[in-house]
């Protein structure tokens, strides 16, 4: 994901979030580790609800970070919210990703962030870590309507015992395809098995030529199918979503970096020098071999599919297609997660106004239409549904989503997704797949390479 | 006439030579603007100038607000509004610090100036947390002024600039000085009368640099301006950038190029001053 770009732009990030970090970890009880307590009704019960809605002028603040399109949703929703609630003002403040995190770690590090903020799941284990940051929403279920979420969902975001955020989304990865080019080689249906994978390779190369390729995979995105295929073979987490221990042996990890190797040498993906020699680190729809149909397939997130449907040009766009998820081993594999949640700051004055403005936003049909699917597809039930009536959807989204929900079986852990891991240029994640590409090296080579890292950043390798 | 021959095929070189530097230099800016009319596919296709499909998308979609309480105009406004109160603090601060440093000996001026010196290897991340909790005390964050923006600048917090001045203020002959106080200028009088104009070079420098640096500022608005309707131009300039769903670099790109039209001006009109005042000093020695 881009996300990853612009993060890593900002060398000060480093500073911004570690002095965050260090200020957090003064402040909570670092002793009580992280450890999730399922989401349930029993928790519920036993929480302290908050005060009752005031009937006086009440002022919430809130803010988020998106593109143009989420802008004016949520502030058109923000409207429709305060026309019927008219004690309640709203005031935003948004921006893009880009220099967010830094801003929103200041201002959580200093007390003074929105009364509700969009946040990325990750912040709830960097910023949160002890439930001091955040509401624990279970004390506002009188105007938060929590049933809507499934129970899974609700566990990703409750940390150190508190349900400290709601899911507005979920999303997962899944494989896209460029049928123009496929129908080039040959081909009419969409890849459903790694041998239709292996064969695609071969024909792409034998009746198109070297430069075209059925799939394309950056590091990072070699990483994720890597765990998808350990995953999908051994039928496990990659590691346990709570405490971050690794469940996967070296021999075992080893077999995944060949397995990865393997598709390089099968002509299925281009090897990662031949990538970077004409792209640097872009990402791939900004390459001209993806716009052009060289590079015939990606496997990106749900939410990024209209992004690489709209960067293919003409000839090609016609034939940009949601695949199919593909079985690697017994078991399903791959993971979904939390892409983004709404949560209630400690410092908000009016916790009950600022749940009703959640409840509003994703569970409302009033709300809930408005949003559509801005932030991704609704995880709330009652707001997916205002939100498909009203037809506020993306469709190839909400394909592309349907179909990650209903294959993948694993869990994330928070530590995946650290910035030491995945950055572009500097992550482990690259440096491991750099180097099995560059200097041909095997699996058993490079794991150490990532175990190591991954020992850096907090998991716990046996 | 092989005087005025080789004359002309060496002024044919100079110039070939400097056109083609030229233009290597200002192609990133030409690519700009013909980038300006393209679409995504045809800008991430190849770095030519030639554009196939022309489009106004770019310069149409610039004008767009969000949710109305934000459009490029009073972005434009919003920036200046701080930018300029901010120039002249730090010229008019910056000057008087060096002044201070470079003329007076007073107790304590070595260690001083070692301190002040000391604070240009500060790191600005190092400063983010502690200034944003000190002004969040004073209140100023998301101040209708900007305040937490531009305040500071009048204290002389620009070290780079008050190093600068005392360096230049070296090449003043103290003759000059003296001269004033025996025709009955004060302190302050010599500073504005006699200093001021011999440095006028190396305040417009720093003006222009402090200008440029405030315009291009992203992550001090990002902090300290959280009211839509306040944004400034390097905040509006990225609002419609959104990494998940991807966006229209044309409007990004028509967007940046509108938004460093005034600076290019301005650089370009200071630009005259600024060869004027250096050239006025080699002549009066």
């Amino acid at each position: 994901m881009s996300k990853a770009i612009s993060r890593r732009d900002f060398i000060k990030v480093t500073g911004a979030v570690g002095a965050a970090g260090l200020l957090a970890a003064c402040g909570g009880n670092s002793g009580a580790a992280s450890s999730t307590a399922p989401a349930s009704s029993a928790a519920a019960a036993s929480v302290e609800a908050v005060g009752g809605l005031s009937s006086d002028p009440v002022t919430l603040t809130m803010s988020w970070w998106g593109g143009e399109s989420r802008h004016n949703a949520y502030q058109d929703a923000i409207k429709a919210f305060s026309a019927e609630h008219s004690n309640i003002t709203v005031n935003p403040t948004f921006a893009a990703w880009s220099g967010w995190e830094d801003t929103m770690s200041t201002k959580f590090a200093g007390g003074v962030a929105e009364d509700v903020c969009q946040i990325n799941w990750n912040w709830l284990y960097n910023y949160s870590k002890n439930g001091q940051t955040f509401v624990d929403l279970n004390s506002t279920t009188d105007y938060l309507d929590l049933s809507q979420w499934d129970e899974a969902q609700l566990a990703a975001c409750n940390v150190a015992n508190a349900q400290q955020c709601v899911p507005v989304s979920m999303t997962g990865r899944i494989f896209y395809w460029n049928m123009t080019t496929f129908n080039k080689a040959g081909i009419t249906e969409v890849p459903k098995s790694l041998d239709d994978l292996m064969a695609a390779g071969k024909t792409f190369q034998e009746k198109l030529g070297d430069d075209y390729y059925p799939l394309h995979l950056g590091a990072y995105d070699r990483m994720i199918l890597m765990v998808f295929y350990l995953e999908s073979k051994y039928g496990k987490d990659w590691a346990d979503p709570t405490t971050s221990t690794l469940n996967y042996t070296a021999d075992e990890i080893a077999e995944g970096i060949d397995f990865i190797k393997s598709l390089v040498d099968g002509h299925v993906i281009m090897s990662l020098p031949t990538y970077y020699g004409s792209n640097g680190d872009n990402a791939a729809h900004q390459s001209t071999e993806w716009i052009t149909g060289k590079l015939a397939g990606c496997f990106e997130w749900d939410s990024s599919a209209t992004k690489y449907q709209d960067a293919l040009d003409e000839e090609n766009k016609p034939g940009f297609t949601v695949g199919e998820e593909i079985k690697f081993g017994d078991y399903n594999g791959g993971f979904s997660k939390v892409s983004m949640g709404l949560a209630i700051t400690k410092t908000c004055e009016h916790p009950a106004e600022a749940a009703t403005l959640i409840n509003f936003l994703l569970n409302e049909e009033a709300g809930a239409s408005i949003m559509g699917s801005e932030c991704g597809i609704p995880a709330s039930k009652a707001g997916l549904a205002a939100a498909q009536a009203a037809g506020a959807v993306k469709e190839l989204v909400a394909e592309a989503n349907g179909k990650v929900m209903a294959f993948v079986s694993n869990k994330l852990d928070p530590l995946f997704e650290s910035n030491d891991l995945k950055a572009n240029g500097t992550g482990v994640y690259q440096e491991v797949f750099d180097t099995v590409d560059y200097d041909n090296k095997s699996g058993a080579d490079v794991v150490d390479i990532l175990l190591d890292g991954m020992d850096a950043v907090g998991y716990t390798v046996e | 006439m092989g005087m005025k021959a080789s004359n002309a095929i060496a002024t044919f070189f100079k110039y070939f030579v400097l056109i083609l530097v030229g233009l290597i230099m200002i192609y990133p800016l030409l690519w700009m603007i013909s980038a300006t009319f393209k679409d995504n596919s045809e800008i991430f296709a190849g770095i030519g100038l030639w554009i196939r499909n022309p489009t106004l998308e770019g310069y149409q979609n610039a004008l767009n607000n969000f949710g109305g309480s934000i459009n490029i105009l009073q972005a434009m406004l919003n920036t200046y509004s701080y930018v300029l109160p901010k120039v002249i603090c730090t010229v008019v601060s910056s000057c008087v610090a060096a002044y201070g440093f470079g003329r007076f000996d007073f107790p304590g001026r070595k260690i001083l100036f070692s301190i002040m010196l000391a604070t240009l290897f500060l790191p600005q991340v190092v400063l983010n947390v502690p200034q944003f909790l000190l002004y969040t005390k004073f209140g100023w964050v998301n101040s209708p002024f900007y305040l937490a923006i531009w305040v500071h600048t009048a204290f002389a917090t620009e070290t780079y600039f008050v190093y600068q001045l005392v360096q230049f203020m070296r090449n003043v002959p103290r003759d000059l000085d003296e001269a004033a106080a025996i025709d009955g200028c004060s302190s302050f009088q010599t500073l504005y009368k006699v200093i001021v104009p011999m440095l006028m070079p190396a305040l417009v420098s720093c003006a222009l640099f402090q200008f440029m640096w405030s315009c291009n500022d992203f992550m001090g608005p990002l902090l300290y301006v959280q009211t839509p309707a306040k944004y400034p131009m390097s905040l509006f300039v990225k609002l419609s950038m959104d990494g998940d769903t991807g966006f229209a670099w044309n409007r990004i790109l028509a967007l940046s190029l509108i938004s460093i039209l005034p600076q290019l001006i301005v650089f370009f009109c200071a630009q005259d001053q600024f060869v004027e005042g250096i050239s006025a000093g080699a002549v009066k020695g």
